[in-house]
């Protein structure tokens, strides 16, 4: 218990440093942010007080106290209040933001943990079979795999599986004619599009998950616990998974949560590649667009979902070590 | 019929990019049931390899090139996976050298219990948790480990539930690969207690694998010496102790003595009473490291015609130091509790005990790398626990250190000349080629000759105890008072072990230093120090002159130490 | 992998009759690491595929047959015997785009890389060296900067600075990756210093400058040149994610813009794979040389394999 409150309170400390670099990014960079912004939105009309404001709060004002600033900022964040979006103006980031998590957290999330359970066994398979093809043939496409560009690999199936072939819808993430509802229709149209952006980033974000457990699961196969299981006749299926799998997966879970944030970079430019309505999208249009208040807000709700599932993975680590239960 | 019966058995090594090495070459040998045999041999002498091939564990590079392994008239050497697997309930059994290391961290001890049943299938699932209990009887532990993950038990503990799991095959043979070396001394004792009570109960066959010709003596009616990939000889332990055949067994043996008798004789060394005396030539044991003995020792006087006159005492004064608790809700931790004793110039002093009694914290205090507590060290009119960076590195001048592990004192990456070379040009004005000359001075001092040769290698083209001469010789670049040694020579081999303490008793005498000799060992202990501490738990329980403590020996503590020293000899009354 | 005879350069390194008890010259020390890392195979090939592209890019205005942004050709030309890789939608020559884009990719990635890993080894040395309450404050804000997901960071950073340099590009790419290679470093800093040639060193009267750059940084030499060759393949991948967003320079040709382009001008829709294809594989053969290379990075802190064949 002890060890789930102290990651808790890590998980706050963090959110907080990772507030305050949201805070702090605009107010460090040349020119007025916080200008430049009210100033877009000024030409679609007037500018409310309260949406300035807000802006203000975000990015900065000219001239004002940095910890007026601070706290106000923290005020305008606890109330979930971005300001409006000059890209989609008049609607509110807020409104934007929520629109788009859950497409990237439904997508991201499940591949990820996909891509994680496959690549994780694959890996144990490799180890356990060094020095036969079925570890040099995962291996050497995993090296190659992982050293493609996220959007590089999207374009490629989207060319050769969406235009050519035709197999999968090419954008969005459902077509222009279906009616989003609870309806199978309108179900299985939003899974024929997820298709392409999640075999993309599945075959992307494999190979490094492949590596990573081959490689600690080949340590732990030298340690003494696996030769002695041996010595004592234990079935090799149960040595593989229960002796050195088990033990090698813990350091594994650590290099996920950390390598957590790379797939989910790259996830962002599969989203442009599909054009797929998630954060990704939302932010290369705010980023196009020089649209701040938008993209100040998608750069803080990715880190803290990037964070909350760091948390998560701490937590499953306390339970799988007996080592930090103590 | 023999139990076991291995036939002119190979293994290779053969590592990537390298030449393969037979470790073990045409070894024949047979174990009879219910025997108890000893294997012994020095690092590089095969005996491991050979244990492990003889239980079919043998793991690339290495692989059994060649022989027959008859295990109760079946031979095991080409068997396949699954039946090999087989053959290991009711066959033979390992228990492995670290037996910390040996259980799983994430499975409690149960769980090793009945991976070990399922896999085998002979204990009825309604047996397993009463035999579990069972098994860990017999290795004097409490019902309650089955529960407890590895991580939560001490080393002995874990040895212990590594015994009872081997036992839990039920194996006719079993073989134990050095299976208390990481132990701590008087824990040692204690499974080597067990283990030898569980053969003589169970009556299974065990090969008992040791680089402590002692302990195998101790134990083990027949033994088997065994030196570079081959078994030179063969026979009953009364043989061996009294009548050794091969030079090579004679040689170990020569190495053993009781720390309590008059007279202790090692090779090169004696010590009569509390005077000791070093062999005038070491050629035999400098034969076993390379090195060489210096005939004349010109750099010697050398190096003692330019040190100061003064000879000061290390005074330290009810020091006492303790450490924060490990993790909250411990308690601190109280290394070292109220010590006090004067180290006299030109004296050598042991401080004895365990791991965890504090010898090796007092060394730490006295050469100013940690401060203590309370209390006060003095080195002359130095305050040692006042020391700041400039004040440490002028108190280097004076205090010395000997490391105890010779593979991790020197660094990889320089060579000799390099790491003897910056003592040399910090500690004094010496330059260019008057500071090479010392350099080689000091290889010529510790006998590595020839010194331009041993000037240019890398730690790793040294052996263990050319490696331990280096270390030594870096401490005496400066021409230290002081030396402290800190198990110098319980990283080396037996054989290997004399001629490092015959040398540092011989500089020290030469050089006029005073040292203090920090160990576990007692018989060492005997042989190069005047005065002697025991420390338990931080405190010291006894002190005097290192003759009359070890031979007349008042506190319990002491007596225990003794008992757990291997004595060869003590076989005789144990037949 | 079968064991190969160590390549013609590891015998210049065979061991002095006398060791020079200074350090070795700088190239001997480059020479004899290239030789340790070409005797492990899957390096080798990965420092001939290396070699192919810094060979392309020094010497490009010799290999592409156009210039780079040289629009004098038809647009949307398919592969032909003029235009090896056809043409773009503006009309440049693809295969000469390849050609010069290979410039950006290979500065970026070794600017960048060099940068990250400096900053890597200076935060990862001294808080291995730290204690107490200051290790603990670099261990949280090396812990920020590995779960802060960089690629976006990097996003946000580059459009406050709008239309920045590659230079620019390529601090922002250092400052959001060098946390993990500061943490590994860190944790081998922290064995080292355990180790008993460090208190020797003290005990021989060194200095602490001397102890890190002399004891400790030499047996760190594989993991410092890993984590570069690591940083190195990260910068090429971002670079090429930041041109391929078009956020930077767009009329810069390199791979990622390329792409840009590419995906912009609609290259999915007339069918021209090769533009698509021919980008994109550099960069991962660029990044995947890099990883290979760092199969036998292993070898450079082994004195055994340093001084060639030793004993």
């Amino acid at each position: 218990m002890r060890y789930v409150l102290s990651k808790i309170g890590l998980l706050l400390l963090t959110a907080w440093a990772a507030i305050t670099v949201n805070f702090l990014l605009p107010r460090m960079m040349p020119g007025s942010p916080a200008d430049a912004a009210i100033a877009k939105l000024s030409r679609n009309g007037t500018v409310s007080p309260a949406t300035r404001a807000a802006i203000e709060a975000q990015l900065g004002v000219p001239g004002g106290s940095l910890w007026h600033q601070y706290v106000s900022y923290l005020d305008s964040i606890r109330r979930f209040d971005f300001g409006l979006s000059y890209t989609f103006f008049p609607q509110p980031v807020s409104e934007l933001v929520t629109k788009a998590l859950p497409y990237t957290v439904i997508l991201v999330g499940t591949v990820t943990v996909l891509a994680f359970v496959l690549g994780t066994l694959i890996g144990i398979g490799a180890a356990w079979k060094r020095g036969t093809w079925m570890d040099s043939l995962p291996t050497l496409s995993g090296s190659f795999l992982s050293a493609f560009p996220y959007f590089w690999t999207g374009l490629l199936l989207l060319f050769f599986l969406g235009y050519q072939l035709r197999w999968f819808p090419t954008s969005g993430a459902y077509g222009a004619r279906t009616l989003p509802g609870w309806n199978g229709a309108f179900v299985s149209d939003v899974l024929a599009h997820a298709v392409l952006p999640a075999l993309t980033i599945l075959i992307t974000s494999l190979g490094g998950w492949i590596l990573g457990m081959r490689n600690t699961m080949i340590n732990t196969l030298g340690e003494d616990y696996v030769t002695f299981a041996e010595a004592n006749g234990l079935r090799s299926r149960t040595v593989a998974i229960r002796y050195a799998a088990r033990n090698a997966i813990l350091p594994n879970l650590t290099g996920f949560g950390l390598a957590l944030g790379g797939v989910v970079g790259g996830s962002l430019l599969v989203e442009q590649v599909f054009h797929y309505p998630g954060v990704g999208y939302l932010l290369y249009n705010a980023v196009v667009n020089q649209d701040y208040p938008l993209m100040q807000a998608l750069f803080l709700m990715i880190t803290i979902s990037v964070l909350a599932a760091n948390f998560v993975v701490d937590v499953l680590y306390g339970f799988l070590d007996p080592r930090t239960r103590r | 019929m023999s139990l076991l019966e291995v036939t002119d058995l190979s293994v290779v090594y053969e590592p990537k990019g390298a030449e393969p090495t037979y470790a073990v070459k045409d070894v024949s040998f047979a174990l009879e049931r219910g025997e108890f045999v000893g294997l012994v041999g020095e690092s590089g002498s095969g005996k491991s390899t050979l244990g492990f091939a003889v239980t079919r564990l043998s793991k690339p590079p290495a692989r059994i090139s060649h022989g027959r392994i008859v295990v109760g008239g079946r031979d095991i050497a080409g068997l396949a996976d699954e039946e090999l697997r087989r053959q290991r309930q009711g066959g033979f059994a390992m228990v492995l050298q670290s037996g910390m290391n040996a259980l799983n961290p994430v499975r409690t001890v149960r769980h090793h219990f009945f991976d070990i049943f399922a896999a085998h299938g002979h204990v009825d699932r309604r047996r397993r948790e009463a035999r579990a209990r069972e098994l860990v009887a017999k290795v004097e532990l409490p019902d309650l480990v089955l529960d407890r993950y590895p991580g939560e038990l001490s080393g002995g503990m874990r040895q212990r539930v590594s015994i009872a799991l081997a036992l839990s095959l039920e194996p006719q043979l079993m073989v134990f690969d050095e299976p208390t070396t990481a132990l701590d001394v008087l824990v040692q004792h204690a499974v080597m207690r067990t283990i030898r009570d569980l053969q003589r109960e169970e009556g299974f066959t065990a090969l008992l694998i040791s680089h402590d010709l002692g302990v195998v003596l101790e134990s083990t009616s027949r033994v088997m010496v065994m030196h570079d990939g081959a078994i030179v000889e063969d026979g009953t332990s009364q043989q061996i102790l009294h009548a050794p055949e091969h030079p090579y067994t004679q040689m170990l043996l020569s190495h053993y003595a009781d720390p309590r008798a008059e007279v202790v004789e090692l090779p090169g060394l004696a010590v009569r009473g509390g005077t000791i005396s070093t062999a005038s030539t070491r050629s035999d044991d400098a034969g076993q490291d390379g090195a060489v003995a210096p005939a004349a020792r010109p750099s010697a006087v050398r190096a003692g015609a330019h040190r100061s006159a003064a000879r000061e005492p290390v005074v330290v004064d009810h020091v006492s130091k303790v450490y924060p608790a490990p993790r909250r809700g411990q308690a601190r931790v109280v290394a070292v509790d109220d010590v006090s004793f004067r180290l006299e110039p030109g004296q050598s002093m042991a401080l004895v005990g365990q791991s965890g009694s504090g010898k090796s914290t007092i060394a730490k205090l006295v050469t100013g790398v940690e401060r203590p507590t309370s209390g006060t060290v003095h080195v002359g009119d130095v305050r040692v626990d006042t020391l700041r960076r400039r004040g440490l590195r002028d108190l280097r001048r004076q205090v010395q250190m000997v490391f105890q592990d010779p593979y991790s004192a020197l660094n990889p990456l320089h060579s000799v000349e390099y790491t003897l070379t910056r003592p040399v040009v910090n500690f004094s004005d010496l330059r260019g080629r008057d500071a090479r000359r010392r350099v080689l001075d000091l290889l010529d001092l510790v006998g590595l000759s020839p010194v331009e040769q041993f000037a240019a290698k890398l730690p790793h083209q040294l052996s263990g105890g050319q490696r331990q001469r280096v270390v030594i010789a870096r401490a005496l670049a400066c021409d230290p008072q002081v030396l402290i040694a800190d198990e110098p020579v319980s990283m080396l081999d037996v054989s290997l072990r004399a001629g490092v303490l015959a040398l540092l008793e011989d500089l020290r005498v030469q050089l006029g230093m005073s040292m203090l000799y920090i160990t576990h060992d007692l018989l060492s202990a005997r042989v190069v120090t005047d005065r002697i501490m025991v420390l338990h738990d931080g405190r010291v329980v006894e002190a005097g002159e290192t003759a009359q403590v070890l031979r007349f020996p008042a506190d319990p503590y002491t007596v225990a130490l003794l008992d757990a020293v291997p004595q060869p000899g003590r076989a005789g009354d144990a037949a | 992998m079968n064991p190969t005879p160590a390549p013609a350069p590891a015998s210049t390194a065979a061991v002095p009759d006398h060791a020079p008890s200074g350090p070795a010259p700088l190239w001997r020390t480059a020479v004899r690491g290239l030789a340790t890392i070409w005797a492990v195979p899957k390096a080798r090939l990965g420092l001939v595929i290396l070699a192919v592209f810094l060979l392309t890019a020094l010497f490009a205005p010799l290999l592409a047959p156009y210039g780079a942004t040289d629009n004098s050709f038809g647009r949307n030309e398919a592969a032909s015997a003029a235009h090896w890789l056809g043409t773009t939608a503006a009309g440049e020559d693809v295969l000469s785009q390849v050609i010069f884009g290979s410039r950006i990719s290979v500065v970026v990635g070794f600017v960048a890389g060099a940068l990250a890993t400096a900053v890597a080894v200076l935060v990862g040395l001294s808080w291995g060296y730290a204690r107490g309450f200051l290790a603990d404050v670099a261990n949280f804000v090396v812990n920020l900067f590995l779960v802060i997901p960089s690629l976006p960071l990097m996003i946000v950073i580059a459009t406050y600075l709008q239309n920045s340099g590659l230079a620019m590009i390529s601090i922002v790419i250092a400052i959001t990756g060098w946390a993990w290679g500061a943490r590994v470093l860190r944790s081998q800093t922290q064995s080292l210093r355990s180790r008993d040639f460090v208190t020797a060193a003290q005990f021989s009267g060194e200095g602490s400058w001397r102890i890190v750059f002399r004891e400790i940084l030499p047996n760190m030499t594989s993991l410092i040149t890993g984590s570069y060759f690591g940083a190195a393949t990260a910068a090429i991948l971002a670079e090429s994610g930041l041109s391929f967003l078009g956020i930077g320079d767009t009329s810069v040709v390199s791979w990622g813009s390329m792409l840009f382009w590419a995906q912009n001008s609609n290259a999915l829709l007339t069918g021209q794979w090769l533009l698509l294809l021919a980008p994109g594989l550099c960069i991962a053969l660029l990044a995947t040389s890099l990883t290979l290379i760092n199969f036998g990075v292993d070898g450079l802190s082994n004195p055994r394999l340093r001084e060639g064949k030793g004993r």
